[in-house]
């Protein structure tokens, strides 16, 4: 028999037994929905985790510390055995160079400890607090307004946060882009307390308007600026000052396409303490993933007991169809014939639950907002994210595992004797 | 040519053995009309489950075209039935849930008959029963006679050689008993196909060319064969 043949026949079988077909499928669907309601669960969870940590660091950045422990004890070391520079947990110039040349890092910035005195609109206008802060890494920043390349402040460029817009009297966020602030950077006195004698003022064009977001697990309200701004403002305002060029961390930054993990390793070996976001994010992922297939598991527990349902009603399906079977074997129908109709008759029942599953699993996703606003998340957050392709795996998966199930009952069906079959009584 | 020769059967173990079939020899010729006649056990639906490749007797041989059947493969055997053989059976086993098309569609289904090829040999099958205005019918809505036309027009779609009707009218009243035996007897003589008849009923067995009466397992008489070859 043509399998076409088989299928139409299978399907109409399936169609004969309406309220069977659809409780055996029902029960596969069950199961079908928890698990694509849990890869779901999954898949947002780690989008939103992934968008948290693009917000909240840069993947490619590594922080390099100066290591503390030297050797296999934890135990403190005797004062005046180890190197100056280790004892004191600082960085130099010379460890910068020393970083450098570790193979993939491109780019280096020490955290540069800077401040400024006041900003303002312009020479004349009211003064304000400003916080300054250096943009080192490529942390993605939500932005109300204007564009970053590569999330990277421009040079002689600063974000300004939204909360200070009114105050440097800017109408609207869009209104500040590309216009200028002043920044009074003083240069602190030799003596401690003393008072500034130097200062400068610093144009900068304001490059975008940053905002608070959820996603942003620490947010500052200060001033962005770039690290050769940054730079130059430290060295103005250290030139003077003891301690010049020490840092406690740098930024590391990892070429694109290179392992972090690898350069990662290969400046701990050159004896530096390295945290890298990919840490905190493999134990976040790992979390989910444990939920998700923790999940996915209960679901794997209704397909299984769902198996027993599809082999019951198979077997009653061959017990009532023994005439039928008896009549296709004797016009010729070969074992095969008659095994292949039933094993798709449970293909078509595993498929129907399947999709029954996945329909009503996408249905759910009707209530992402919901979601997303009873768990106070980032506005446009999709907890529940549906992979098309997972869905077709998984109802081809089910059809599978029907056919299995199928099996016993396909077999016997098979093996029938047509003139046992077809014996009237 | 069907030749059977020396066909044994038994059923059952040693001690309750039971002899179905016991040296059974005939020959039928090509296109004739044949009734098995016997009381019910005496071995005539073994003798037809025999004949069709259904029952594998222990000895002997069935030669059908030169081709003794019984040393066929299984799938042989299955491919023989599916292209060469057809059955009607006293209780129709119409598909009561499929419509009159889908039943007759059924033997070129499992032949393997081309999907283009089929619409028209099923229109013409239920032509020939008088079925053509209720090709859309369910089976379960037909009546008895009508259920055995429709079987008679699943039996024909194929062109079969040999057609085997193990009672065909045993569950019909004597009117559209008569309307199938027609159908029957006129398909055996316009097309040349052999029409095996098992039956008790000698009015039916009459009709045929020739007559084989089974006993005990065991051929009582043959009547008719020679009027069947001229």
């Amino acid at each position: 028999m043509k399998t076409r043949d088989i299928v139409v026949r299978a399907g109409r079988s399936l169609r004969q037994a309406k309220a069977r077909t659809l409780l055996t499928s029902l029960a596969i669907s069950v199961g079908a929905f928890t698990v694509t309601l849990a890869l779901a669960a999954g898949a947002g969870g780690q989008a939103y985790t992934n968008s948290l940590i693009k917000n909240n660091g840069d993947a490619n950045n590594l922080a390099v510390l100066a290591k503390i422990d030297t050797g296999e004890s934890d135990a403190p070391k005797e004062y005046g055995t180890a190197s100056e520079s280790k004892k004191q947990g600082i960085l130099t110039d010379k460890d910068i160079e020393k970083i450098k040349k570790v193979d993939g890092v491109t780019d280096i910035t020490p955290e540069y400890n800077i401040n400024a005195a006041y900003m303002m609109r312009s020479e004349g206008s009211k003064k304000y607090e400003a916080p300054l802060s250096i943009k080192t890494d490529r942390t993605a920043i939500p932005l109300t307004a204007g564009s970053l390349e590569n999330n990277m402040v421009p040079v002689g460029g600063v974000i300004v946060p939204e909360d200070y817009l009114e105050a440097l009297g800017f109408t609207s966020a869009g209104d500040a882009i590309g216009k200028t602030i002043i920044v009074h950077i003083e240069k602190p006195s030799m003596m401690i307390g003393g008072k500034s004698t130097e200062s400068q003022d610093k144009a900068l064009k304001i490059a975008a308007v940053d905002k608070k977001s959820t996603t942003v697990l620490r947010y500052q309200t200060a001033l962005r600026i770039s690290a050769e701004d940054g730079k130059a403002i430290y060295e103005y305002q250290s030139s003077n000052a003891p301690g010049n060029n020490q840092y406690y961390t740098v930024n590391a930054r990892v070429a694109e396409g290179k392992d972090v993990k690898a350069v990662q390793s290969a400046i701990e070996s050159a004896g530096y303490s390295v945290f890298s976001l990919q840490d905190i994010q493999e134990t976040l992922f790992q979390f989910i993933n444990i939920v998700q297939w923790g999940a996915a598991g209960f679901g794997f527990l209704a397909i299984l007991a769902s198996i027993f349902g599809i082999i019951n009603t198979q077997y009653i399906s061959v017990l009532e169809r023994t005439q039928q079977i008896g009549l296709m074997k004797a016009l010729g129908a070969r074992r095969k014939d008659v095994g292949r109709l039933f094993r798709y008759e449970a293909a078509w029942v595993g498929f129907l639950g399947g999709a029954i599953g996945t329909i009503l699993a996408v249905a759910t996703s009707l209530f992402n907002p919901a979601i997303t606003k009873s768990l106070n998340l980032e506005e446009g957050t999709k907890l529940l994210q549906f992979d098309p392709i997972t869905s077709i795996v998984l109802i081809a998966g089910l059809m599978f595992v029907a056919v299995m199930a199928g099996y016993f009952p396909a077999r016997k069906a098979a093996k029938l004797d047509p003139i046992e079959a077809l014996r009237t009584e | 040519m069907i030749e059977v020769k020396s066909i044994t059967k038994t059923y059952g173990k040693k001690h309750n053995a039971f002899l179905a079939l016991d040296d059974v020899s005939f020959s039928i010729p090509e296109g004739a009309s044949v009734a098995i006649l016997g009381k019910s056990g005496s071995g005539k639906s073994t003798l037809m489950h025999a004949m069709s490749g259904l029952d594998r007797p222990e000895l002997g041989e069935i030669i059908i075209d030169g081709k003794d059947i019984l040393k066929l493969k299984t799938k042989q055997i299955d491919n023989f039935r599916a292209h060469q053989m057809s059955f009607i059976f006293q209780s129709f086993f119409v598909q009561a849930n499929e419509s009159c098309y889908d039943n007759v569609s059924l033997p070129l289904e499992i032949a393997g008959v081309p999907i283009g090829q089929r619409r028209r040999k099923i229109e013409a099958a239920l032509e020939a029963v008088e079925l053509i205005d209720k090709k859309k019918s369910r089976a379960r809505d037909l009546s008895g006679g009508q259920r055995q036309r429709l079987a008679i027009a699943r039996a024909i779609v194929n062109d079969p050689k040999i057609l085997f009707a193990d009672e065909p009218t045993g569950n019909l009243d004597s009117v559209t008993g008569g309307v199938v035996e027609d159908l029957l007897f006129r398909y055996n003589k316009d097309r040349g196909v052999t029409l095996i008849i098992v039956t008790h009923d000698a009015d039916l067995a009459n009709k045929c060319d020739m007559q084989i009466n089974i006993k005990d397992g065991k051929i009582e008489s043959i009547t008719g064969q020679k009027g069947a070859n001229s």
